[in-house]
């Protein structure tokens, strides 16, 4: 399978470190991935808003040149890039007006696309539980998280195609994996909020408490996400969530990721786990058996 | 072409199809800071009540979640018509009922079109500025360059298709009766 890789505009920027983790997770796994060379924004929910041909144009730019590239999936780490990739070839696909219409402006054919997938569906879809499991390096079965999925792993069902759009199960399944007890809980799809963050943080700050009162109280360590969306609104806004609460609030937010790359033994520097606002790496070595003399993880410690 | 029909054109949803159940406006994490529900939205759609939809919060708080999407027993996406609704708005300059995010989508596309991505921390920091909330966001972008998550802008500016797509984009639209 040749895997072209998207890496969005906030890995490069503000999740530098799911980037990172992502990145050394394949490199672990013996997949290779080549970067999609040039591309640009999926222009979110801003270029929509200004003009919809520019809003369907531009997240298919890239999967045009992912196909002009040969690759047969074109991965992205943010669901919400995934998604409006997805949801601009759907729209093309169902409107024979709109598709003559996107083709004119990237002037390329769209048919035979590449399947544009976040890095769940390939860990879940290409058969990767054997060489996760026969690769693992840490014991984290005393580690108990919620798998947090936020909205567009699975959502809108016709337009994703994977995993249950109300209960879905791929991120419990793939840290399951590794040994890591993931708890059930209710909160596992809602919004964090996401560029509201910018624009109306105290909206961000309400959505964000309900997600973390019930991720504690369903008793997790850590919250675990698949989005630099989710990460960033749930790791920067604890102080504003400790303040409304009035207590105090400290629960470390990791990416799939990361939780992976550590029981595969990448050093928690190259996962980037050092960046986080909630330092995770205290919860990290309390629950951290070793396997053996040697651990990657306790080395660094010791050094 | 009426109200109703330009948002059907625009968003490829058939509001007909809403049987006001409301499950969208119950499931929707805005909701509860909308003047018009999701449901309402729909239905004053169907009504032809343009003044209403477009000068409502409800177009603004969307964050696109697609709770309401997931959710619909008719397979309407409302969410899609809200969207319509909203770029409908800003095409037309319609005054936005909440102009921080007027603000920051026109910012975002302006930043896609220096070099095709964006640089997130311009968008955060020129978003913050012209909405008054910036002094209140420097601890926190203290705290992330310090972590090396505030990186430098991509550069050089304007080596990307996009602002080719961009005005091709605009260029058939215009030509293209909707």
């Amino acid at each position: 399978m040749k895997y072209g890789y998207y890496p969005g505009c906030s890995l490069e920027g503000i999740s530098v470190e799911y980037n990172h983790s992502m990145r050394s997770l394949f490199t672990a796994l013996e997949v290779t991935i080549e970067d999609l060379p040039d591309w640009i924004c999926c222009g979110t929910l801003a270029a929509p808003s200004i003009s919809r041909l520019l809003g369907i144009a531009t997240p298919l730019w890239n999967v045009a040149k992912a196909k002009q590239e040969g690759f047969e999936q074109l991965v992205a780490p943010c669901s919400a890039c995934v998604y409006h990739f997805k949801n601009a070839e759907n729209q093309v696909n169902t409107n024979s007006k709109l598709m003559s219409e996107v083709e004119a402006v990237l002037e390329t054919s769209l048919t035979g696309l590449p399947r544009t997938v976040h890095p769940l569906e390939i860990l879940v879809n290409d058969g990767f539980e054997e060489r996760i499991k026969s690769g693992i390096k840490q014991d984290l079965s005393d580690l108990k998280v919620v798998s947090y999925y936020g909205c567009h792993i699975s959502r809108p069902a016709d337009v994703m195609q994977f995993d249950d759009p109300e209960d879905p199960q791929s991120m419990d399944l793939v840290l399951s994996w590794v040994g890591v007890q993931t708890l059930d809980w209710s909160r596992k799809v809602d919004c964090c909020g996401a560029h509201f963050s910018l624009i109306k943080p105290d909206i961000v700050v309400d959505l964000c408490t309900e997600i973390i009162e019930s991720a504690l109280e369903a008793g997790a360590d850590a919250i675990v996400v698949a989005c630099p969306m989710c990460h960033a609104n749930l790791d920067t806004r604890q102080g504003e969530i400790a303040q409304k609460l009035g207590r105090s609030i400290d629960i470390p937010i990791l990416y799939f990721s990361q939780v992976l790359g550590y029981a595969l033994g990448i050093e928690p520097k190259t996962l980037g786990m050092k960046k986080h606002i909630v330092d995770p790496l205290p919860l990290m070595l309390e629950k951290c058996q070793p396997w053996g003399n040697g651990s990657p993880v306790l080395q660094e410690v010791s050094a | 072409m009426d109200f109703r029909s330009e948002i059907e054109a625009l968003s490829g949803q058939n509001t007909n199809l809403c049987f006001q159940c409301s499950k969208c406006s119950a499931g929707c994490p805005l909701g509860d800071k909308m003047d018009l529900k999701p449901a309402q939205v729909m239905h004053s759609i169907r009504l032809g009540r343009e003044q209403a939809v477009l000068n409502s919060t409800a177009i603004w708080l969307c964050v696109g979640c697609e709770t309401c999407s997931a959710r619909c027993p008719q397979g309407v996406e409302p969410a899609a018509a809200i969207n319509a609704a909203r770029l409908m708005a800003m095409q037309q300059g319609v005054p936005p009922q909440i102009k921080e995010v007027d603000i920051y989508y026109r910012g975002f596309v302006d930043n896609m079109r220096l070099n095709g991505k964006i640089h997130d921390a311009s968008v955060a920091g020129i978003t913050q500025l012209l909405t008054g909330q910036l002094v209140e966001n420097l601890p926190l972008a203290w705290k992330l360059f310090k972590r090396g998550r505030v990186k430098p802008p991509p550069l050089p500016f304007g080596g990307s298709d996009f602002r080719k797509v961009y005005r091709k984009s605009f260029e058939i639209e215009e030509g293209s009766a909707l």
